[in-house]
């Protein structure tokens, strides 16, 4: 026995664990999977014993937002997921992996290979490369690192300094990523940018912005690019899902001819082997050359993560459930949801379209009965800009849906309504109508 | 049949005819769609979920704990493959195929929570923080804002109150990451940033040559943040090491004078607190001393290391922490809280992460909202979508409280002395080094090879024995664990003990199995 220590028993109770596990199990299908569906249920409702654990356990999903991916409560649509919203209970449960290596994670390695081929198959491209990536967020700025490494190699090594200024290019509508703006008329930014010493490198296109979820030209935008010498990087976290519906695809039309992409949470390029040149560390510990297998197998070297959460696993599941045809059926009651939601607002009073959506963001103000035929007024403006955080403020103290809202450009505050849960039904749609005009009619 | 009434996946046989014909006839089409009946079946849904945990439960919670199951199940990436089916189809498969799909997976993939799984710094099956894990799976939130994830943001808020504490702060900021290697990198442009607020807006240019040091030692995170960061490789000095895998402090004081006699610009030196392969810690009173005398930024990163702060007797090692600018910690490793589960701690107390993150979206963070908004944190982090990583600790630190979690560390410190010992009586062992952490370092030698004089032409027979040894555990599947070469030293075996479910007839049976593998070479 060292250090007085029982060390000849494991210091776990398996058993008691096992039960604990099993008795939290029941709390979670009843409490978030079975009751997270119901309607009837509220949207949202504001080293110690067993049961003090398990009742921790349900006070956390009490008073957490029911957003849950599949299924899914129908009355929250705050924010734009990935619209194939991979289904988390079940595949994430199995994924407990960390993944650098094939020898940790055999699976995973190639499920992540295959689901990559295939999303690289939907964009058009016959080879390439890509990797999963926490997050839209990074997966562009991957694409930004990716294409500095590419134009100029050396900055791997020397850094920035050894660089001239680089310029960044991206759209004013960009959600996180305010930079230059520029619009099909105005190339010329990129050159006054050569003139000034500065080297044109990125330029970055949306397909489906945050807010409007307006798509980008991805054809012109191309051509400038080629002219210049800058990678395009298409960020088409939010639309790329579009990609999946025979109908729709054609909103990223052209994306197939043109430099890498960021699609569903991962990073996509036609260029195999460059994201390994770019990212990799050899580190010995983990990357040994020694190895019993093929070592191409070893992908972990090609992100700057370290450890890596196995997130394909989550699409996969779903795509095996479903089938492309599945998931495309998905993305086209999106589009018809937004479809519906579009008729029925021109039909109503109140109800006043931001723009006529491209996508499935409907952008939306509400105009409570006592501003109706007042636009003339002078602080007409600063009288509606307070209306959505009303209603919003109403709707999550009465707990019976969430919407966000948000102010845009010279816009004033105005609601952004996305649908992609596919259990929401036409009696959901005709509710949330009415649940804003209940709540905002006293305005 | 179902094609009126796309029923995705999930093929339920819940819907009967006369539904269908009932719902054909009250049909609302929109774009060939119809909107007046939930296309997925619910109930499927939720006997699929409940079938496939009561998988889970079975083959990868009650299994895999098991020390009469193996590690893994070895199979060649080619073979693998075709093993697997893993295609996607334009159609679905049915709910009975599905779950063959999820055993698959289960079985042809390493069998991290095993007693017998020591290859990385995490090991092991941790209930709570397990059904923590389920809970925020099923839960699927996001933690930008307070109104869409209440209670983890409240909860983030608290372990990392808590985290702080521990280091010796009276207060700070901090945030969950995903991955060590990305809290390094905040460290690194946070510092950064602090050195050159200007630098968010109008980049590198114009400024002098950045330079930071950080161990021989440290984690290849900090090479990859300096290239990301468009800082350069070349632009990282590393710092001699002593025989103990430590920073030695004159050296780093001989770096900094350097980079200054070069017109660089220092401004942050990486300690580590528990290096990757030899567990060594920087000694970081003195190189605190030096980062005050030039104004530099400490980080320490205690990814590793950090849970050694649980342990009254151990945090000793971490002697000195209180005087870092920024710590990275994960809970994930030696804690067992779930991958991922990584904390960047900060000691500044001014909305510094803020301040060098934000971007101000308003689609999120509205400043006209009924709530109090400085609860919406989520504009401190480079990401928007986040996991609420926290929380698994949280669970756990309920479920354990700090004694438990103390008792933790303890027992791995015993297990790691108690093997350490074994080594020293055994014949054909030989340790690296001396460990003071839980990273054991050590060469196995062939009863062939215990006689050579111990020349080149030994080490690199010596070299060739840990990749064998390895690939005979793995085809058997009976443990695993890593083997690196390092600084010189030719493969070496690196055995990390963490997980409470391993003991000590665990240990002996390492050292007998890695007897049976190469007593041959």
């Amino acid at each position: 026995m060292a250090n007085g220590d029982p060390l000849d028993c494991p210091a776990l109770d398996k058993e008691a664990g096992e039960e604990f596990l099993e008795e939290a199990f029941r709390i979670l299908m009843e409490e978030a999977v079975k009751k997270g569906t119901e309607v009837a249920e509220k949207v949202c409702d504001c080293g110690e014993p067993r049961a003090r654990v398990l009742e921790r356990c349900r006070d956390i999903i009490r008073y957490s937002v029911k957003t849950c991916g599949c299924p899914n409560i129908p009355r929250f649509s705050i924010t734009p997921c990935s619209l194939i919203t991979p289904c988390p209970t079940v595949t994430g449960y199995v994924a407990f992996l960390f993944r650098y290596t094939y020898e940790i994670a055999p699976v995973f390695v190639l499920m992540e290979e295959v689901v990559l081929k295939k999303l690289r198959e939907l964009i058009g491209w016959a080879s390439g490369d890509g990797i999963f990536c926490p997050g839209g967020s990074l997966s562009n700025m991957f694409a930004m690192n990716v294409a500095r490494y590419q134009r100029f190699p050396d900055c791997k090594r020397k850094g920035n300094w050894a660089l001239p200024r680089l310029a960044a290019f991206t759209s004013q509508e960009v959600s996180q990523w305010g930079a230059v703006g520029f619009s099909p008329g105005a190339w010329e930014q990129i050159c006054n940018a050569k003139s000034k010493g500065a080297v044109p490198f990125f330029v970055n296109a949306t397909c489906g912005t945050t807010v409007l979820g307006a798509f980008d030209p991805l054809a012109e935008i191309a051509e400038v690019c080629s002219r210049h010498g800058a990678w395009l990087h298409v960020d088409a976290a939010w639309g790329g899902s579009a990609l999946l519906s025979r109908r729709h695809r054609h909103l990223l039309d052209g994306i197939e001819r043109w430099a890498p992409c960021q699609a569903v949470g991962c990073n996509l390029t036609p260029s195999a082997g460059l994201l390994q040149r770019c990212h990799g560390a050899h580190a010995t510990y983990l990357f040994q050359t020694d190895k019993f297998y093929d070592l191409a197998y070893d992908t972990g070297d090609k992100t700057i993560q370290c450890g890596r959460k196995v997130d394909c696993l989550k699409l996969w599941l779903m795509w095996q459930a479903y089938g492309t045809r599945g998931l495309e059926g998905r993305v086209d009651r999106a589009f018809a949801y937004t479809r519906y939601l579009v008729d029925e607002m021109k039909k109503r009073p109140g109800f006043q379209l931001v723009i006529e959506p491209e996508f499935i963001n409907l952008c939306f103000w509400f105009v409570p009965p006592s501003l109706r035929g007042r636009q003339g007024d002078a602080d007409y403006e600063l009288r509606l800009g307070r209306v959505a955080p009303t209603i919003k403020e109403r709707m999550m103290r009465k707990g019976s849906m969430m919407v966000s809202y948000q102010p845009h450009g010279t816009k004033v505050n105005f609601f952004r309504q996305v649908v992609t849960n596919p259990t929401v039904t036409k009696a959901d749609l005709d509710f949330f109508l009415e649940e804003i005009e209940r709540l905002g009619e006293d305005l | 049949m179902i094609d009126t009434v796309p029923a995705y996946g999930l093929q339920s046989t819940n819907i009967s005819q006369q539904e269908i014909l009932q719902r054909k006839k009250t049909a609302v089409l929109v774009d060939g769609v119809i909107l007046n009946g939930p296309i997925v079946d619910s109930k499927a849904g939720e006997k699929f979920v409940e079938d496939a945990c009561k998988i889970i439960m079975e083959e990868v919670i009650q299994k895999a704990t098991d020390v009469t199951e193996k590690v893994c199940e070895w199979q060649p990436p080619e073979k693998l493959k075709k093993l697997l089916d893993l295609e996607m189809r334009d159609t679905g498969e049915p709910h009975q195929r599905l779950l063959q799909l999820c055993q698959d997976v289960i079985r042809y993939s390493v069998k991290t929570n095993h007693p017998r799984f020591y290859n990385q710094l995490y090991a092991g099956m941790d209930y709570y923080s397990l059904v923590a894990r389920f809970i925020t799976e099923a839960l699927n939130p996001s933690i930008y804002t307070y109104e869409v994830s209440p209670v983890f943001l409240l909860v983030e808020e608290a372990v990392l109150k808590k985290m702080i504490e521990f280091i010796g702060w009276k207060e700070g900021d901090g945030i969950f990451n995903p991955g060590g290697s990305v809290s390094n990198m905040y460290a690194m442009n946070l510092a950064r940033y602090k050195f050159c607020p200007d630098i968010k807006e109008k980049g590198l240019s114009g400024l002098p040559r950045l330079v930071l040091f950080t161990s021989e030692e440290c984690h290849y995170s900090m090479k990859k943040a300096a290239s990301f960061l468009g800082i350069g490789t070349q632009n990282v000095y590393f710092i001699k090491t002593d025989e103990r895998g430590k920073m030695i402090p004159e050296e780093l004081e001989k770096q900094v004078q350097r980079a200054r006699k070069e017109g660089a610009a220092p401004f942050l030196v990486s300690a580590t607190a528990g290096t990757t392969v030899l567990g060594a810690f920087d000694p970081l009173d003195e190189i605190a001393d030096i980062c005050e005398k030039h104004g530099l930024w400490l980080h320490v990163d205690a990814s590793w290391g950090g849970s050694a702060l649980m342990s009254k007797k151990h945090r000793k090692l971490l002697h000195g922490i209180h005087r870092a600018d920024s710590v990275a910690w994960n809970p994930h490793k030696m804690l067992m809280a779930g991958i991922q589960c990584c904390a960047l701690l900060v000691k500044d107390n001014s909305d510094l992460l803020k301040k060098c993150y934000s971007a101000n979206a308003s689609y999120l963070f509205q400043q006209d909202k009924f709530y109090d908004v400085s609860y919406d944190t989520g504009d401190k982090s480079i990401q928007c979508s986040r996991r609420p990583d926290a929380f698994k600790f949280w669970m756990m630190w309920k479920a354990l409280g700090t004694t438990g979690l103390e008792e933790r560390v303890n027992r791995a410190h015993a297990l790691a002395s108690y093997l350490v010992d074994e080594i020293k009586k055994r014949e054909g062992f030989r340790l690296l080094l001396e460990p003071e952490y839980s990273n054991i370092c050590f060469w196995y030698i062939p009863p062939s090879m215990r006689n050579m004089e111990e020349g080149p032409k030994f080490w690199e027979k010596i070299h060739r024995v840990a990749p064998i040894i390895k690939e005979r555990m793995m085809k058997k599947g009976s443990m695993m664990l890593g083997y690196q070469p390092h600084h010189g030293k030719v493969n070496f075996f690196r055995q990390i003990v963490i997980s409470p479910q391993v003991s000590r007839e665990d240990m002996d049976l390492l050292l007998n199995e890695i007897d049976l593998l190469g007593g041959d070479l």
